[in-house]
């Protein structure tokens, strides 16, 4: 499955959570959404930004642009310079390069992602259909005896062929492979193939 | 709450970068508010504007202060330990989609084998087919049968041992069998069948019910796969 189950989302009541496992699950999920926001936004806008956060358990989380240090001392220094902090700006301005070219990066495969979760959901659906129209589709729980007697022929006999298709594509002169030398396939595959 | 993708870039125009810079931190301070209150630890975030040097703090300037001595309290083993900035960030964001679209490569390439092999099961060509598709069908397959095989004693002992219990098949419903009946039925596939003895025996169970069968018929017209003549010789004379 392409996505895992879960319970969507709750409108939940903001309120300390009582239940422990819910409470850590909670932080986690939301700290790691909170640095999201927080990095989109130094991206988006070029803005500075520190977030320290203590866990249940009594570690610490921060995220910073630059850095939190940097941020941190200028905060207590309480200096109103927005430059007063970095006097090498080459370094910053290699910083800010890779950055960009690693938002680059993270959009593109992000896309990916889409893309292939999309292909996913089509699947499920066309699968999902044709569990509904033909029988032999459905999950073998379902089955009765000689529905699945019938299946199991059938599937014993597609074995067979694909074993002998397989095996002309691999080797055009002779029907047999001689030792496990298939090379690309692993095990499981190769004894398929052995079985002729 | 409009929902168009944002590209993770600069945004140059001043006046939405702007408008976005007020929207988002908004959200942001909101978000660590509603984080620190849920799970009852503290927190604190400041963000430098770049129209203000007074930075925007929560979640009030002495709270902040208070966090940050806290932090700074610590060893400086633990402040690093779990200390990230844009790049490290980033890196482990785009570490976290590459992970997830392997996996997702890795279920839809097993959706669409599945497919193909049903496909394959009731007719399709295996000859235009190339090595990596057979060979992940074949696995498949025995994956399926594995499990057909399995399913099936289990119901062979269940009806050895709760006599008289009906099984009801999934094609067609009103289908209904006695255990014995269905020995016999499965004694009869067992063997070569001839499908004119089967037909008489079992009388109403084919005649009537024959939905599904109806169904496989129209599946396959041509004879030239083995599959389909393989389901023909069973079940249709």
């Amino acid at each position: 499955m392409a996505k895992k189950p879960n319970m969507g989302r709750q409108k939940i009541k903001i309120e300390k959570i009582e239940v422990k496992n819910h409470l850590q699950v909670t932080f986690s999920k939301r700290r790691s959404g909170l640095f999201k926001k927080a990095s989109e936004l130094c991206t988006l806008c070029g803005v500075e930004i520190a977030i320290i956060v203590f866990s249940p358990a009594g570690k610490v989380f921060s995220f910073g642009h630059p850095n939190v240090e940097s941020i941190i001392d200028r905060f207590l220094a309480r200096s109103t310079g927005p430059n007063s902090h970095d006097p090498f700006h080459l370094v910053e301005a290699q910083r800010n390069a890779s950055v960009r070219e690693l938002n680059l990066q993270l959009g593109q495969i992000l896309n990916e992602v889409e893309v292939e979760r999309k292909r996913g959901e089509n699947l499920d659906n066309m699968r999902k259909t044709n569990e509904s129209h033909y029988w032999w589709e459905a999950p073998v729980s379902k089955l009765g005896l000689e529905e699945l007697e019938q299946l199991r022929d059938a599937m014993e006999e597609l074995k067979k062929n694909v074993s002998q298709h397989a095996n002309k594509l691999m080797n055009p002169s002779s029907m047999f492979v001689s030792n496990g030398a298939g090379g690309i396939f692993d095990q499981s595959r190769v004894n398929l193939v052995r079985e002729l | 709450m409009t929902r168009k993708k944002v590209k993770l870039a600069f945004i140059t125009n001043d006046s939405a970068r702007k408008a976005t810079f007020k929207k988002r931190k908004k959200g942001l301070m909101k978000k660590v508010s509603e984080l620190s209150t849920l799970c009852g630890i503290d927190a604190c975030a400041i963000v430098y504007g770049p129209y203000d040097s007074h930075p925007e703090v929560w979640p009030d300037s002495r709270g902040a202060h208070r966090v940050l001595a806290q932090f700074k309290r610590m060893p400086e083993m633990e402040q690093s330990k779990k200390m990230v900035n844009q790049e490290s960030f980033i890196r482990h964001r785009i570490t976290k989609a590459a992970d997830q679209l392997k996996k997702l490569h890795k279920d839809n390439r097993e959706k669409e084998i599945t497919h193909l092999m049903y496909q394959c099961l009731t007719g399709k060509e295996l000859q235009g087919l190339g090595v990596a598709e057979l060979n992940d069908m074949g696995w498949l397959v025995d994956q399926n049968l594995k499990e057909i095989y399995k399913r099936i004693e289990g119901l062979k002992k269940a009806a050895g041992e709760r006599d008289g219990v009906e099984e009801k098949p999934v094609a067609d419903g009103s289908m209904q069998r006695a255990a014995v009946q269905q020995q016999w039925l499965t004694d009869q596939w067992m063997g070569n069948i001839n499908p004119s003895d089967n037909q008489q025996g079992v009388g109403g169970s084919f005649g009537h019910g024959s939905g599904g069968w109806d169904e496989i018929n129209m599946q396959f017209n041509d004879g030239s796969n083995h599959a389909a003549a393989m389901w023909a010789n069973g079940f249709f004379p």
